[in-house]
């Protein structure tokens, strides 16, 4: 049986309908933009890691150590396929592929520019990074193809070369020799990230190997994992089994975060900005509760009295009134982690668009729409911040009226 | 057998600029089984010296033993515990749990004592029907006359059988037909169950009714008349 | 009489009165702060990209934008001086550069850089390039001509320090590879390390003799005394220059800035309305309550023929002076928190990488504009008085009968 206690909480709240409605609304309000802007922040960050990892890092990187410091041609993953037997062997592994770099001077008939020359597996690159999908003129490159690239727009504009032209790589092999190649453009890609747009071109890992004489090894082996919450965990895994290889003592693993430190700072920078918002949002609505709260301790001052009077101690109206307000709290977090939930989806499922932001979350990855991403934990945060503050909130009228005089209560209200 | 003793009683409000003395050193003993009235104009001072009795209020000095507890060594929520126990309060108006029905009323003061569940039922109910309540258990205070809502005041003061009943100008909002109907029921109770009653009043049926007739005048004693039955 | 009825009213319940003006004073602080952050935010990104090398407006020959290389240089720098005098006002500033992109390397490394040949004097006046930015070694001087300033990042990445060769290769006018070796005369910091990774700087006349080039410039770099019009000035420039140049302010260059300042006037009115509708609940709340309690009043007001419309303007006139004094209030308490916290400034240092990811400077001044504050207030005080109608409107529908029958 329901106590009765709480049945004149329940009660009491809606003696005043139209008061408690408000204040419920007040409550579900706030539960309902939090959840939404949480959602939104989080999805736009899976977004942005999204974008990052399967352009270029990975969720993972194994290479060496030293060419993690000063990306030395030198210092490479000399059994690529050990590494592979491990992740083939590692669950929850969705992909991945090997890449080699090397800064080489790229010269077109008019031009040359410093960049980067990446030697990649067409289709093992293909499953690993979004590079297939972001080629806007000609095609990718094929497993048979040997002397073709594909450039970066910007780097192409800069050369003033387009597809079909030749460009000449002048760079240092690995064995310290001169290595030289001409490639000819295959396709033009633009990811809307400029700094990746610029940075350099892309040729098939093998004639790669070939011209910067790597003798079948290779830099990185980058790879994707199946969810983004599990990187940690399996990252570990192949850490440790990367360890126990002939040549592992060399070799390091590092996740996305490590890898961009910049984006993870920026993720918790703006999460923790976020967070301040919504905090100072509560406080407000916390003002709106609480004038509510006291106003309604007020108007039942006598009736405080008059209990007093007949025994109750002043404790247990403490409890009543804190169960009252706990009441409401409950209903408008209900109302606002339903709406906030329905609204989510709805969004999440159309997109927001972004507008003219656009160009400017291009750099971020972000491309078109943002999808805000319903989880646990942006549905959670919102309405728990939300009820510590009512709970606050609600304490000093209810610690006021454990002070009360029941004669002063009762006759002087 | 003196339930109330009351020794040299003093209590002075301060109103605005103005210290009102309500009561200048009174003494006084009621009787168990007792059905007395305070009588007196408004600002006389027997609310005053009745929420004394009750342990709502505190007397600048005097002391007050109620049925064998001295209230200067009490504390706050001991006294709490001794008008939950001892006393039962009827006041003018706003008597209610405006929330709880007629019932839950009665109940809601068994239920601070700890009396378990059926018990409380069964009270509950006889004692409404003693008051003549018998098919308002469920209607809400607003839902009930004043004559009728007094009476389930009284039937929540004297469910669990305390010490003594104090009731503050009980009829001071009744037609006088309501007011006797309420007077037989609680004078009923005091025959039956030996409740002692008293009452501030200044309504002078009320003061018929009582066996003691105490007149309090500018917080002093004025007149204390004991009836023969 | 009326105003004074309001105003004595709402200080019949000062409790009340003070609770819904606290509520309102931290609605406006709420929406002031965070517009002040942002403000902070974005200035300091405007501030830090302005200074770095883009400067207010920059001229160069037509083409070089989108080709930024040599031969896109301006020959005829003396139409380009005479110009900047005309045009210019008295107080501005303006730096002649050479700028392209060159292949750096030594012993150990080899990497793409921008060249930049400066005029050492008069270009610490335009960028944060000078004496100041040295971390170590110093900065170049007229007789520096085999000197180069290369940033932190960058000596970290080559592994080098200030006395140490580097040796760099760029495409001349001739469409030859033209190489040539520095040695490093300073290293310089910069607010981001993408700066310091991005740019080295040589002394003008050595760029031109590497380049071959006799008397060309890349680019000039202007900045304006405060106050001056950018777009006119900018526009003025591009008339008399004529044909052969393009001038661009930096609203032009650094269009995500541009996007960025924009999309923020968009989340700061938006900011504005939910923070309202947070308070909004609790201040019709509060006025319900206080013409609830006078039902009494508003009947026997009306009983005595008063018009509902008169009632409805009580109320609101009550609602107004609360507004307006929580407004103000709110308005000093921001202007001091923001003036406090703008006095040392927020040190974001210890995550400078996401700072610099997010493109923010690493203190943040918080600031206010005069609009800001305007808006903010405008949005209090106006959404205030049309929630309020519906209490207002409810006061004045209380038929005499039930007002006088309501305890």
């Amino acid at each position: 049986m329901m106590s009765i206690h709480v049945k004149m909480a329940w009660r009491n709240i809606w003696r005043n309908p139209r008061r408690t409605v408000l204040t419920v609304s007040a409550i579900a309000f706030a539960c309902l933009v939090l959840i939404f802007m949480l959602s939104f922040q989080f999805g736009s960050y899976e977004t942005m890691i999204n974008a990052a990892v399967k352009i270029q890092t990975g969720h993972f990187k194994i290479q060496h150590k030293q060419f993690q410091e000063n990306h030395n041609i030198r210092k490479t993953i000399v059994h690529p396929d050990a590494v592979a037997g491990i992740l083939d062997k590692t669950p929850g592994i969705a992909a991945y592929t090997f890449r080699s770099r090397a800064f080489s001077i790229v010269s077109s008939e008019d031009r040359t520019y410093g960049a980067l020359v990446i030697g990649i597996d067409p289709d093992k690159e293909s499953r690993t990074s979004t590079l297939p999908d972001l080629i806007r003129e000609g095609e990718y490159l094929s497993q048979t193809d040997t002397d073709k690239a594909l450039i970066g727009r910007l780097l192409a504009r800069n050369l003033k070369v387009t597809t079909g032209d030749e460009v000449t790589l002048l760079g240092q092999g690995r064995d310290g020799s001169v290595a030289a190649a001409v490639v000819t453009i295959k396709g033009i890609y633009s990811s809307g990230q400029d700094d990746f747009d610029r940075a350099g071109l892309h040729i098939p890992l093998a004639y790669f190997q070939q011209v910067y004489t790597m003798s079948g090894q290779v830099h990185n082996v980058v790879a994707i994992v199946q969810s983004l919450d599990r990187v940690a965990e399996i990252k570990q895994q192949v850490q440790a089994r990367v360890q126990t290889l002939e040549t592992g003592n060399s070799l390091i693993v590092r996740d996305w975060s490590k890898i961009m430190p910049g984006l993870k700072q920026a993720i918790s920078m703006d999460l923790v900005s976020g967070l301040i918002f919504w905090l100072l949002l509560i406080i407000v609505v916390a003002f709106s509760i609480l004038n509510t709260f006291l106003m309604a301790v007020f108007e039942r001052t006598r009736e405080f009295g008059v209990m007093m009077a007949i025994g109750t101690a002043p404790s247990r109206l403490m409890k009543i009134l804190l169960t009252e307000s706990l009441f409401m709290t409950v209903v408008g977090m209900g109302a606002g982690i339903v709406l906030g939930i329905f609204v989510t989806l709805y969004f999440q499922t159309r997109g927001i668009d972004i507008g003219g932001a656009g160009e400017l979350l291009n750099q971020y990855g972000i491309t078109g729409r943002i999808y805000p991403k319903l989880s646990v934990l942006s549905t959670a945060i919102g309405p728990a911040m939300v009820f510590v503050i009512t709970f606050l909130a609600a304490l000093y009228p209810a610690v006021k009226v454990r002070r009360l005089n029941p004669v002063e209560a009762m006759y002087f209200a | 057998m003196n339930i109330v003793e009351a020794t040299h009683i003093t209590k002075t409000f301060q109103q605005g600029d103005i210290a009102v003395q309500a009561l200048k050193d009174v003494s006084l003993s009621i009787e168990k089984g007792g059905f007395v009235a305070l009588a007196g104009p408004s600002g006389s001072g027997k609310t005053t010296l009745l929420n004394i009795i009750g342990g709502l209020d505190t007397p600048d000095s005097g002391s007050i033993v109620l049925d064998g507890n001295a209230f200067e060594e009490m504390s706050r929520s001991q006294l709490a515990d001794l008008r939950l126990h001892k006393v039962g309060f009827v006041f003018q108006a706003y008597n209610l749990i405006p929330v709880l029905s007629a019932l839950e009323n009665v109940e809601y003061v068994m239920l601070l004592q700890g009396v378990p569940e059926k018990e409380r039922h069964d009270r509950a109910r006889s004692i409404l029907d003693d008051v003549g309540l018998e098919n308002r258990y469920h209607r809400r205070p607003r839902e009930l006359s004043g004559g009728q809502q007094q009476r389930v005041a009284v039937a929540r003061a004297i469910v669990s059988s305390p010490s003594i009943v104090l009731a503050d100008e009980p009829t001071a909002n009744l037609d006088s037909e309501t007011g006797k109907g309420l007077l037989e029921i609680m004078k009923d109770m005091n025959h039956r169950k030996n409740v002692t009653f008293v009452f501030s009043t200044h309504d002078r049926m009320v003061m018929d009714y009582a066996r003691r007739l105490i007149r309090i005048r500018d917080g002093q004693v004025d007149d204390d008349v004991t009836k023969n039955a | 009489m009326h105003c004074q009825l309001a105003w004595r009213n709402i200080w019949r319940n000062p409790r009340r009165t003070a609770v819904i003006l606290t509520a309102i004073i931290i609605g406006v602080w709420t929406m002031l702060m965070v517009t002040a952050l942002m403000r902070g935010v974005s200035n300091g990104m405007v501030k830090n990209a302005v200074s770095t090398l883009t400067g207010e407006i920059q001229i160069h020959a037509q083409g070089y934008r989108s080709d930024p290389v040599i031969e896109h240089s301006m020959t005829d720098i003396q139409t380009v001086e005479n110009t900047l005098t005309d045009v210019l006002p008295e107080k501005a500033v303006y730096a002649f550069r050479i700028r392209v992109n060159a292949i750096a390397s030594n012993a150990r490394h080899s990497g793409g850089l921008t060249l930049v040949g400066i005029v050492p004097d008069t270009e610490s006046q335009v960028s944060f390039i000078g004496p100041e930015a040295m971390r170590a070694g110093r900065y170049l001087d007229e007789t520096d001509k085999n000197g180069i300033l290369i940033g932190e990042a960058t000596a970290n990445k080559f592994d080098t320090e200030v006395g140490k060769k580097l040796v760099l290769m760029s495409q001349d006018t001739a469409d030859e590879m033209a190489s040539r070796a520095f040695r490093i005369t300073g290293i310089y910091t910069a607010e981001m390390s993408s700066t310091e990774k991005q740019f080295a700087f040589v002394h003008m006349d050595t760029a031109r003799d590497m380049l071959k080039l006799p008397d060309g410039i890349s680019e000039v770099c202007i900045l304006l005394p405060d106050g001056e019009n950018l777009d006119r000035t900018a526009s003025e420039l591009r008339a008399s220059l004529g044909e052969g140049f393009a001038v661009h302010t930096w609203r032009e260059i650094l269009s995500a800035i541009t996007a960025y300042l924009e999309l923020f006037d968009g989340f700061m009115m938006l900011w504005y309305v939910v923070t309202f509708i947070a308070m909004g609940f609790g201040i019709i709340n509060t006025t319900l309550m206080s013409v609830f309690e006078r039902m009494r009043e508003f009947g026997v007001l009306k009983a005595l023929g008063m018009k509902p419309w008169w009632i409805v303007r009580g109320v609101l006139t009550e609602s107004v002076f609360l507004l307006l004094l929580g407004s103000a209030a709110g308005d000093l308490l921001s202007i001091v928190t923001v003036g406090v916290l703008a006095a040392t400034g927020i040190d974001l240092s210890s995550l400078a990488a996401g700072a610099e990811f997010a493109g923010l400077s690493r203190i943040i001044y918080p600031s206010l504009t005069v609009t800001d504050v305007g808006m903010a207030n405008l949005v209090v005080c106006l959404l205030g008085v049309v929630v309020c109608v519906y209490p207002a409107v409810k006061a004045a529908r209380f038929t005499p009968v039930e007002a006088m029958a309501h305890t």
